[in-house]
């Protein structure tokens, strides 16, 4: 938090960047696009698919550059301004090149008051970067991130815009980032509401491997 | 306290109706066999029901709106204009829950997905829409792929989709996936968002009811709200209206955060006392703490002190004359060690970064406010700081094209009017006289 | 008629205009940057806010409520609204910043957001001195800053495309920039990039933005953040004087305005008119202008040689009185105008010739649906409309070349630079030339030649393409000529700012040259023919009344925006 406060520097984004993505890979599979034309055909207009399909590309090619970018906008029929106004609009889409693994670690008001800074300054010192870095061996790049609705168990974080892990703690931080190391990716959590653990003695889904309670919040150290 | 003299009533054998205790029922044939989409079938197969009269229905349960803003859904759904064959209709059901201190949606979502998907067609039968959008923020990655899932299902099984039930009636549901800004979370942004352009949100009037997505007839609920709407079919408006406050009836979700002894989501009654909520539900305060101030439904409700709660329930009429709002009922529960001026630095910080940047007063005046706070808060503001944070508040709310300028003022102007002495005590014992640039560390 | 009352003055109005529009044309001054009137309204500057009330409506009646004293009550409503995103309507009570201290503040307010993180940089800012920022911070904005923190750095100098520069700093995010982009010109080469007090516009990577309208996003920056590549840092418009007229780029016509320092066009905009290019300009229209300022010639010459314009014009007459008419090719010129053609055809029918023909410009490709043409000239229509055929350049060519012709008469072009034939085929021809620039190819072919006013220099009328009849009025004097050039203009001409202040009075850069009405009419009276006019004025009087083809083109109809003539051949 307050760096941009501190430094309100707004950088220019390259305007005639190098290609990343080589022509022969820059193209979507048939399939590829027969799901965005279905996504188009969704909307009155095709430019509602333009975030479904950001997400595919962002999916299939890490992130998205420009050229990229300019894929989607060709692929739905709308203008590549547009497209690009909307990925530059939203902190989910990757405009440049992430870790393996990108940790959001929620310091919004409810994990700040549970230990989220501490949990991004301990995550920060563990991997040697700071938030908004990229690890040398482009496994981890940290992010800090406003309240991704989880607040119960904060403190909190997501991996790579896929699953949240709850009720951080140090312990807990260590052997997540040595399964990653591993490439092994937490599996869906689903957090067992109180009442359920009253009434049913637990959760009640039967379907998920990973669940876990709302527990007392830890103590925060730090606060910004 | 006699638990019975609560506009909650006997909340203690409250049985959940949003979230029953039933094993998996988010999945489709569980869901079916505990009244799953009774209430979808009778709307559209008996001849008790047509549009308006589950409108009154909806009108009579007296269901407010679960998003923030608490205005009356069958009010608002009365607002769409008479049907015109040729032009579309559409519902948002609006998941897209980014009000810090909120996480009541998504637990629903993946509980009970069906519940949300039955009420959104009745409500777009009720107002004669054929295609509900269903806005899930994409940070909600996972449940989105559960919601499509079960979504699928129910196509299948002919509850969605052309000609639901044999009834003539067709409706389509569309998954639509956010991809991380709280501002989609308004009801005009969430219509750009949906539309492909930047979400930027949009000056009202025109209201959304008049030239909604694609300049179209829409009305945008949230997913509980939405979720109401089976269970107002099945047992009655009148029914729900008899659920806890009666000016604000109805069951709710609760989300309660921060330093108690058992967090989480729980499914009550309206009108329960801010009390009860903390030292029962949700097991009392950490460690034995005292409580030194909580927000009562997100990061844009006024902050109370703990002196102001006595007696307060959780419904828009007590919280409006305690000096809060019921907003989202996603509280955050504060002991005596927070500082509150370093927790305020936090939530201006979040309003800058949301700002979409679209209308002069936010933009420049979000970032205002989250610098002198933070100089406040590292030891160096001046006490004329706070007279500038005032005005500047005024200086946005009530002036802006939606209503993110107002969330983010108030708790600047409610922190500081609850909590003046802290922000004093943490100004510098310099002064520095004014015009220059204060460099922070 | 439905009326709104503002500031407790009654204003009438049709159909369903927007507040903020409403109250600008009936002269009621609101303070606004992000409302055009050709675009939607995003009401995203904040500035337009107003007090609006509206009549209390009795539910039963359907008729307003009435107090005691039988006047509607009026309900105002709780917030402050923006008057651009508003559509009047009857009865209507509206407060401004002159009868609401609410407004008044809100005003104020909202300029103080807008400096925060503004520059301030208005002693180098190209807009300074047209800039709404800066009037409306005079008129309404607050003294001081009570903002005492960094300000937000963003990129700036950025040449956006060929044409147009960014200060991202300066921007204050009015989206009309993009919203022409999007709305108008449908060329989608911008966007605002990133969000909140981040953002800017900007072109996506790897575009340019050289859409061939481009340089209006300039015209409509309310801010100094998009500046012309071309005429950055040139002038200050105090230091400038402008002056109403019509390009002469293409066929169109679009309506401008020159401006003018130390005599020299420095700058062309554009000038709104509804009929013709709304409020738009291409960007050709406004590049072209050095063709007015630079090679001009010193004065007239016969064969190469300097002489005054006495003897020029005896040389002239001597050419023609020894010629018989059919040996002697009148070329008129769809560069010059109407008045000036219809005077060469006078003189032409006077010495026997037949009916002046002219030369056609066009370049295929160049037009558009839109301002451009294919056309490069601005009267081809004029030329047609007094009964002039287009050269059919080979039958001319060969005529020349053959030794048919004694005398080419060649008012305002240049046939070899066209390549109707070679200066070498024109060594046995008598060869008369006005002419704009001493670049014209034709020039070391002539016998005499007299150097001609330009559309920045005459008083005049041309037809566009679609039949619109328009009148030049000039922008900067010419030498040996009283200034007020045929009391077409006054003797000084207004600033931006209607201040009587020019560079007018600046004796440099007046080019010895003379339009073709004073020219003509010279050469005539050498010849003892009759061609007695007061002026440009009488000849389009004459003309009008005269030649059904230019019905109702008299200089007061035509006043700023022209006449709309009837289709050739078709009678009003
Ligand atoms: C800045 C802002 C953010 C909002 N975020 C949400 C949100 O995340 N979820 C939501 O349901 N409503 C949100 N709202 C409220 C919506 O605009 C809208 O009022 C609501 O979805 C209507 O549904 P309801 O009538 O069922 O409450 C937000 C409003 C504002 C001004
Ligand atoms: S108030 Fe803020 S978030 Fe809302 S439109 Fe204006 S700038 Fe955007
Ligand atoms: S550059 Fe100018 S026109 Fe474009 S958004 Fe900024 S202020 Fe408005
Ligand atoms: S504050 Fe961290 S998830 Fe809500
Ligand atoms: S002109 Fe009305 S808000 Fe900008």
């Amino acid at each position: 938090m307050g760096d941009f406060i501190k430094h309100p520097f707004v950088d220019m984004p390259d305007r005639n960047p190098e290609q990343v993505i080589p022509n022969d890979q820059l193209v979507f599979t048939s399939e590829e696009k027969k799901q965005i034309q279905t996504w188009v055909s969704h909307y009155p207009t095709a430019d509602g698919a333009v975030m479904r399909a950001l997400w595919l590309a962002q999916e299939k090619f890490s992130f998205l550059p420009p050229e990229v970018i300019k894929l989607v906008a060709a692929e739905i029929g709308i203008p590549y301004a547009n497209a690009y106004g909307v990925a530059t609009f939203y902190t989910q889409y990757f405009k440049e090149k992430k870790g393996k693994h990108v940790l959001d670690v929620c310091t919004c008001f409810s994990c700040q008051l549970c230990g989220g800074y501490d949990m991004l300054h301990y995550i920060e010192n563990k991997l040697g970067v700071h938030k908004g870095e990229t690890t040398k061996d482009g496994l981890f790049t940290i992010q800090e991130a406003e309240c991704l609705g989880a607040c119960g168990s904060a403190p909190m974080l997501q991996i790579t815009n896929g699953p949240f892990v709850h009720n951080l703690n140090k312990d807990k931080v260590d052997a997540l980032l040595d399964a990653l190391r591993e490439g092994k990716v937490p599996a869906f959590t689903s957090v067992t509401l109180p009442q359920d653990e009253d009434e049913m003695g637990g959760n009640r889904r039967t379907d998920v491997s990973s669940v876990e309670s709302y527990i007392v919040p830890p103590i925060s150290e730090t606060v910004s | 306290m006699d638990d019975k003299k609560t506009k909650a009533g006997d909340w203690r054998s409250y049985q959940r109706v949003l979230l029953p205790p039933v094993k998996d029922l988010h999945k489709l044939d569980v869901y079916e066999k505990h009244e799953g989409y009774k209430a979808l079938r009778e709307v559209l197969t008996t001849d008790k029901w047509n549009p308006t009269s589950v409108t009154n229905e909806v009108k009579k349960s007296g269901l407010k709106g679960r998003g923030g803003a608490g205005f009356p859904t069958g009010l608002k759904w009365s607002f769409m204009p008479p049907v015109d064959p040729n032009i579309p209709r559409f519902l948002c059901c609006n998941g897209d829950e980014s009000e810090p201190g909120t996480f009541k949606d998504r637990q629903l979502m993946e509980y009970n997905p069906h519940l949300v998907f039955e009420g959104m067609l009745i409500a777009s039968y009720a107002m004669s829409i054929k295609t509900g959008y269903l806005y899930i923020r994409g940070e909600f990655a996972d449940w989105i792929t559960l919601m499509e899932e079960e979504l699928e299902k129910a196509y299948a099984k002919g509850y969605v989709g052309k000609n639901i039930m044999g009834s003539g009636y067709s409706c389509d549901i569309v998954i639509h996936k956010g991809a991380g800004a709280y501002i989609c979370g308004e009801e005009s942004s969430l219509m750009s968002s949906l539309e492909g352009q930047r979400a930027y949100p949009r000056v009202k009037p025109p209201f959304p009811a008049q030239k909604g997505i694609w300049g179209y007839p829409t009305t945008i609920n949230n997913v509980e709200t939405l979720a109401c709407a089976p269970l107002i079919i099945n047992k009655g408006g009148e029914w729900f209206s008899k659920i806890g406050a009666p000016s604000h009836p109805g069951p709710v979700l609760y989300g309660i955060s921060g330093h108690v002894n058992r967090p989480g989501v729980f499914e009550y009654p309206t009108g329960m006392l801010i009390t009860d909520l903390i030292n029962e539900v949700a097991g009392g305060m950490r460690g034995g703490k005292k409580l030194k101030a909580l927000i009562p439904g997100g990061s844009s409700t006024p902050i109370l002190r703990a002196d102001m709660i006595e007696g307060v329930t959780m419904d828009a009429d007590s919280l409006r004359e305690a000096g809060s709002m019921m907003g989202t009922s996603g509280m955050l529960i504060m002991d005596e060690d927070v500082d509150i001026v370093s927790w305020l630095r936090r939530i201006t910080h979040f309003y800058h970064h949301e700002s979409c940047g679209q209308c002069t007063p936010c933009r420049e005046g979000t970032g205002w406010l989250e610098n002198i706070v933070t100089r406040l808060d590292e030891g160096q503001g001046q006490l004329r700081d706070l007279d500038i944070l005032l005005d500047l508040c005024t200086q946005m709310e009530g002036r802006t094209v939606c209503a993110l300028a107002d969330a983010a003022a108030w708790p600047v102007r409610y922190t500081i009017d609850r909590f003046r002495s802290e922000f004093e005590a943490k100004c510098s014992t310099e002064t520095v006289p004014s015009g220059g640039v204060l460099e922070t560390a | 008629m439905p009326n709104i009352t503002v500031d407790n003055e009654t204003l009438e109005f049709d159909g369903r205009p927007r507040l903020l529009q409403l109250c600008l044309e009936t002269g009621v001054d609101l303070p606004h940057f992000c409302y055009h009137p050709a675009m939607s309204a995003p009401a995203n500057c904040r500035q337009c806010l107003v007090e609006v009330g509206t009549p209390q409506i009795n539910r039963e009646t359907g008729k307003p409520n009435l107090d005691e004293n039988g006047q509607p009550i009026i309900q105002f409503m709780p917030k402050l609204q923006t008057s651009c995103s508003m559509d009047a309507s009857d009865g209507m009570v509206v407060r401004t910043h002159k009868s609401s201290e609410l407004v008044k503040r809100a005003q104020k307010d909202n300029l103080e957001f807008l400096l925060i993180n503004h520059p301030l940089d208005c002693p180098i800012c190209d807009q300074a001195g047209h800039c709404p920022l800066q009037n409306q911070t005079y008129k309404h904005g607050p003294e001081g800053s009570r903002f005492e923190f960094r300000k937000v750095s963003k990129p700036k100098q950025i040449d956006l495309g060929p044409r147009v520069v960014l200060d991202g700093e300066r921007c204050i995010n009015c989206t009309r920039c993009i919203r022409f982009t999007d709305e108008i010109s449908e060329s989608h080469q911008l966007t605002i990039i990133e969000r909140g007090v981040r953002n800017y516009p900007m072109t996506p990577p790897g575009v340019e933005f050289d859409e061939p309208y481009s340089m209006n996003v300039i015209d409509i920056c309310p801010v100094g953040a998009l500046t012309s590549k071309d005429s950055r840092f040139r002038a200050r418009t105090w230091e400038m004087s402008k002056t109403a007229s019509i390009s002469t780029v293409n066929a169109r016509g679009s309506n401008c305005y020159y401006w003018v320092k130390d005599n020299k066009i420095v700058e062309i905009t554009p000038r709104t008119n509804m009929d013709v290019n709304e409020y738009w300009l291409a960007d050709e229209d406004r590049l072209d202008y050095r063709i007015f300022n630079d090679n001009r010639p010193l004065g007239p010459t016969i064969s190469g040689a300097d002489v005054n314009w006495d003897a020029a014009y005896k040389a002239v007459a001597d050419c023609l009185k020894g010629a018989k008419g059919d040996r002697v090719q009148f070329l008129g010129s769809a560069f010059a105008t109407v008045e000036d053609n219809y005077l060469l055809s006078k003189l032409a029918t006077a010495v026997g010739a037949s009916t002046p023909m002219y030369l056609t410009h066009t370049e295929a490709g160049r037009g558009d649906t839109w301002l451009r043409t294919d056309d490069r000239t601005p009267n081809s229509q004029g030329c047609e409309r007094l009964g002039f055929q287009p050269a059919n350049r080979s039958a001319l060519r060969s005529l020349i070349q053959s030794g048919g012709l004694d005398v080419l008469y060649v008012l305002e072009d240049d046939p070899v630079a066209s390549g109707l034939c070679s200066a070498e085929d024109l060594a046995g021809v008598k060869v008369v030339l006005h002419y704009y620039n001493s670049t014209n190819q034709t020039l070391p072919a002539a016998d005499v030649a007299i150097p001609a006013a330009t559309a920045v220099e005459t008083v005049g009328t041309l037809v566009n393409d679609q039949g619109h009849a328009q009148r030049l009025r000039p922008a900067k004097s010419i030498a040996g000529v009283n200034r007020t050039l045929s009391m077409e203009i006054g003797k000084c001409r207004a600033d931006r700012h209607g201040t009587p202040f020019d560079k007018w009075y600046d004796e440099s850069n007046l080019i010895n040259c003379q339009p073709g009405w004073v020219s003509i009419p010279r050469i005539a009276s050498d010849l003892n023919i009759e061609m007695n006019y007061k002026g440009p004025r009488n000849i389009m009087a004459e003309l009008s009344s005269a030649n059904d083809a230019f019905a109702g083109a008299t200089y007061e109809a035509m006043g700023e925006f022209g006449v709309r003539l009837s289709e050739i051949g078709v009678t009003a």
